[in-house]
């Protein structure tokens, strides 16, 4: 049941499904309690309708059974709140601060209005000559960890992945560590999501989640333009 | 055609805010001048932005600025049209120097560029050279320094105009672009000059 999140957007790393899980449980609990205020509102409002010879009365709520009315739906919310607050912690542990053991190590910088990315290229070291740059084209194998380090040239950007549920912030002047692991192999969007500019809504890129075999290929042909500069 | 008219200046508002309202072009966010460009060569760019045979390359930072710029112009073929029209028609602005060289110096520099951007660093469509008399001299010097990286013009197959400016680039210096640009500049003074005499 509480994969619906998934219906509406596929999900394509290891830590998409706790999130849309956590967003699953907001929205029923959430819900749950709005139905009801709801209900109870429409209920008042037929129950206590004008009625031909009775007038209305002036209630301050102070009366021990008037303030019943806040008190325990209150008390019932908090406890969910509670709830959601656990739940939320542990995603958030989960996702921005464990920090698994990476396979390899991308640098991703926004700058107005494009994504650039640096590969570490055969060697798998980043900050050696046979990187790969790319402007909006991100290169990654399906089933890797992989750490990323997120800059910007001017403004905040945000790095963000709607199929693996990955969204962070680039300040100036940081370089901010973070980490996904793609599960299916495709080509999905990257977009900005910190307005940047007059071109924030069209700052697009793409990430290409392949096979070793296809990585490989890929690379070898970008090595080839490396070489021929 | 006459529901199309005012399509260019609207289409316009969106390059306004890096460009100027007359084109004119802001160095600090590393937009050049505009204005009064030849439609050709405005659309051609349009298109190698769109194409990304411009402002794909890692290192060309204002580029990658026009770069999705000029992708959403291209959602309607007419609005390209449009826009390099409307800028075509706008006055050459008049643009403060910035660069500083030794213009004698790059007088002889320029005798190479003559072949194709004509004596007065007028431009020839022919050739697909566009006109530098004019342009934002900062700007000049940029291009130059790309050329001559491969930053643009490096791939021959995706930018065969762009290819054929680079090993002309590749010959200077940064001190003989600077000595270059600066003589255009002081062609395109002398050209403003002449029509008050
Ligand atoms: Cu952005």
């Amino acid at each position: 049941m509480l994969d619906f999140m998934s219906l509406l957007r596929e999900s394509a790393s290891t830590f998409a499904r706790d999130i849309d899980h956590l967003i699953a449980w907001v929205a029923i609990l959430g819900g749950f309690w709005w139905l009801i205020a709801e209900g109870v509102l429409v209920w008042l409002i037929v129950k206590f309708r004008h009625k031909e010879g009775v007038r209305a009365q002036y209630i301050t709520g102070e009366k021990k059974e008037e303030m019943k009315w806040i008190h325990w739906p209150h008390n019932l919310i908090l406890l969910c709140d509670v709830a959601i607050i656990i739940m939320a912690i542990n995603v958030w542990y989960n996702v921005k601060q464990k920090l698994p053991p990476a396979d390899d190590t991308i640098r991703v910088i926004g700058q107005q209005w494009s994504w650039r990315f640096v590969h570490s290229g055969k060697d798998g070291i980043l900050g050696t000559p046979d990187d790969v740059e790319t402007v909006e084209d991100l290169h990654v194998q399906v089933g890797k960890t992989y750490h990323f380090k997120l800059e910007t040239t001017d403004v905040l950007h945000n790095f963000s992945v709607p199929v693996f549920r990955l969204k962070q912030d680039s300040i100036p002047g940081r370089v901010i560590t973070g980490w996904f692991k793609p599960t299916m192999t495709g080509t999905f969007d990257i977009q900005c999501a910190e307005m940047c500019g007059i071109g924030h809504g069209i700052m697009m890129g793409r990430i290409h989640v392949q096979t070793p075999e296809e990585y490989d290929q890929w690379l070898s042909t970008q090595q080839k333009v490396a070489q021929s500069h | 055609m006459s529901q199309d008219e005012g399509r260019g200046e609207r289409a316009y508002k969106l390059c306004t805010y890096c460009h100027g309202e007359q084109g004119e072009g802001r160095q600090d966010l590393a937009s050049p001048s505009i204005a009064g460009l030849p439609e050709w060569y405005l659309k051609a760019q349009l298109t190698k932005f769109s194409e990304g045979a411009r402002g794909l390359h890692p290192q060309d930072l204002g580029g990658m600025k026009m770069r999705p710029m000029a992708r959403t112009l291209f959602a309607n073929q007419n609005d390209i049209d449009a826009v390099s029209k409307y800028v075509a028609g706008l006055p050459r602005p008049q643009l403060q120097p910035t660069v500083k060289g030794r213009p004698i110096k790059g007088q002889a520099t320029f005798q190479v560029c003559v072949s194709c951007h004509g004596e007065n660093a007028q431009g020839n469509q022919a050739l697909n050279a566009p006109p530098l008399a004019g342009a934002s001299d900062w700007y000049l010097v940029t291009q130059l320094k790309n050329f001559k990286a491969g930053i643009r013009g490096g791939d021959p197959v995706k930018d065969p105009t762009g290819a054929s400016m680079r090993p002309m680039a590749t010959a200077l210096s940064p001190k003989a672009m600077a000595d270059v640009v600066s003589y255009i500049n002081l062609l395109h003074q002398k050209q403003q000059q002449q029509p008050k005499q």
